[in-house]
């Protein structure tokens, strides 16, 4: 037997879930599907493919303040920005959801980085399998799946008119508790297809392709747009910078991209890293070896959103394609 | 770390500021808080980032030493709008200082060897430390050298201690300029030129090296010509950087991030990505 929840009963269940806590689901805005706070369940999208941003931006936002200085009677004083609203992320698909292990990996490694901590902890993930797949979509190549369980609080499978659920932590059992489900016997759905890219052994290769002029070829056409990071659910390199409103001053965290020009140039002018070769290599390094070489976990989900977003058609299953290549080629 | 949240710096108080050259100067800084001023230790090598609030932040290497117990003291070079910003205040002003980051001159490991500091301009800030613990603890040590370039004399940093370090047992101190002028009697010639001409010799020895990038990787050709191991020359590198936490990925260069994993390398270490540096 397993639980099902009717679609207008889970409707029902996050309008509850929305009075008490912020509640973050996919909405439709003109042909985006983006992650926004809503308490109007009947606007959520339940029939996306996948969302045009990751939920990222929840956990590390676009912009964020980190502290702010408080000049008062003389003194200074810094206060941290605090996070302290709980959060329902409705709808994250599971790929996503195992992007955020990869951001967990770098943000909570000691030191941790507290902002992001207080965000993660004060969030609950309620994915949804896919029950189809991009054409972009390699997932299983980046181990994860489109029915994958292992990385939110509860999984919903859609099932007809209804979900199936599964509840995988406490913090699920406790949102669920609420609920009316009922038990069924429901036959297991069967997941969707999804490409597969020769991610086999990816980082090994990497080590080897890192002296050919496929870079600079292929970065001929990079316009250092930023999108590829901005809509990767793992990218998370960062900028901190100071804004100045009347007597406060606020530091302030923004997402950055390793394609911008100034990205690693220091006082003085001097760029190791000024070419666009340079940089798009680093891109991937970062993503297909530095990772898995740091954190161990290749920083790539198979979203597919890069592909989809590039708008000079830069497509990272055709890289990983190439550079399998590229390294049988290399084998000392 | 103290740090409760790592990007919230403590508050310091310049002490006093001393201009070492035309554009560097020597800032003084005394933490408020007396518990964060017992506790804040550090090392030679480690760096921390400095707050002009409203404009910034920026790294710098730490140039004082710890166990002196005295103020920490940054050279700050003009170069961009924070240390632009830094230099403008005076005695008295609040700045931020988030850290100690970073790793550290292992000079304990270092005893009993001869001792070579190869510095251009500004780069000897984070070698200072190193030079003052050796003379502090100088029977520890064999031999040191000290080679310290600038573009001009009036660039050479830390010139007023230029007279107590070749003063001390077993140590010499040799400056040189790319360009000289009429009162300059003394070397004109590149860092690395130096190295090859003084014959620095590898038995027992640890080449410390820090500068521009170019002067850098020049140093470590003339030093392996000279036959020392890529494990005998030790580097402090620059990066950009903003976190210092290892996660703004700024400063992330093959499998290292400079602010966590560095700043201090030995050339084994870094072999793979120094053409990337």
């Amino acid at each position: 037997m397993t639980q099902v929840i009717a679609k207008n009963e889970l409707l029902r269940w996050l309008e509850g879930l929305s009075r008490e806590r912020r509640l973050v689901a996919p909405v439709r805005t003109d042909s985006l599907t983006l992650f926004q706070t809503t308490g109007k369940v009947e606007e959520i999208a339940l029939d996306f493919t996948n969302t045009t941003l990751s939920p990222k931006e929840w956990f590390f936002p676009a912009t964020e303040a980190l502290f702010s200085l408080e000049r008062k009677d003389g003194t200074v004083e810094l206060v941290p920005n605090t996070v302290d609203r709980e959060t329902v992320i409705f709808g994250i698909r599971p790929c996503d959801a195992s992007g955020l292990i990869i951001l967990d990996k770098a943000f909570l490694a000691a030191p941790a980085d507290a902002q992001y901590q207080q965000h993660r902890s004060r969030a609950a993930l309620v994915g949804i399998a896919c029950t189809s797949a991009c054409p972009e979509c390699f997932c299983t190549s980046m181990g994860t799946a489109p029915d994958d369980a292992s990385h939110v609080d509860i999984l919903l499978t859609p099932t007809g008119e209804s979900y199936t659920i599964q509840v995988l932590t406490e913090k699920g059992k406790t949102l669920l508790a609420r609920a009316t489900v009922r038990e069924a016997e429901v036959a297991p759905a069967k997941p969707p297809a999804v490409n597969r890219v020769p991610t086999e052994n990816i980082s090994e290769v990497m080590k080897r392709a890192f002296e050919t002029p496929y870079w600079n070829r292929l970065a001929d056409r990079c316009i250092h747009c930023n999108l590829c990071a901005y809509v990767c659910p793992v990218c998370y390199c960062f900028d901190i910078r100071d804004y100045t409103a009347r007597r406060k001053v606020v530091r302030v965290r923004s997402w950055e991209s390793c394609q911008s020009p100034g990205f690693t140039r220091i006082a003085g002018g001097y760029d190791p890293r000024p070419t666009k070769g340079a940089k798009l290599r680093q891109r991937f390094y970062h993503k297909l070896l530095y990772m898995s070489e740091q954190l161990g976990v290749v920083g790539c989900t198979g979203c597919g959103r890069c592909v989809r977003s590039c708008p000079v058609n830069i497509d990272i299953r055709e890289i990983i394609t190439d550079i399998q290549k590229v390294g049988a080629r290399n084998v000392a | 770390m103290l740090l409760e949240n790592p990007f919230v710096p403590y508050l310091a108080r310049v002490e006093n500021t001393l201009d070492l050259t035309p554009d560097i100067k020597l800032m003084s800084l005394t933490l408020e808080n007396p518990e964060v001023r017992e506790s804040f230790d550090y090392r030679p090598g480690q760096f921390a980032f400095l707050s002009a609030f409203g404009v910034g932040e920026a790294p710098f290497g730490l140039t004082s030493v710890a166990y002196r117990r005295g103020p920490l003291e940054f050279a700050i070079r003009r170069i961009g709008t924070v240390t632009s910003a830094l230099q403008e205040l005076e005695a008295g002003a609040l700045v931020g200082v988030r850290g100690p980051f970073g790793n550290y001159f292992p000079l304990d490991d270092y005893k009993t060897k001869s001792i070579y500091i190869i510095g251009g301009g500004i780069a000897m800030a984070p070698l200072r430390p190193v030079i003052n613990t050796i003379l502090d603890h100088r029977a520890d040590y064999s031999e040191l050298m000290i080679i310290n370039g600038a573009r001009t004399p009036q660039d050479l940093v830390f010139a007023n201690e230029f007279d107590t370090w070749s003063a001390a047992p077993r140590t010499r101190l040799e400056l040189t300029v790319d360009r000289g002028d009429e009162a300059w009697h003394g070397r004109v010639a590149l860092v690395p030129a130096v190295v090859k001409e003084l014959k620095l010799p590898p038995d027992n020895a640890i080449a410390i090296t820090c500068g521009p990038p170019i002067m850098i990787k020049l140093v470590l050709v003339e030093l392996k010509a000279l036959g020392f191991n890529p494990r005998q020359v030790v580097t402090t590198l620059e990066g950009k950087m903003k976190c210092g936490l290892g996660k703004c990925a700024r400063c992330n260069v093959g499998d290292k991030y400079i602010c966590k994993d560095g700043p201090v390398f030995t050339f084994e270490q870094i072999s793979r990505f120094i053409e990337q540096f």
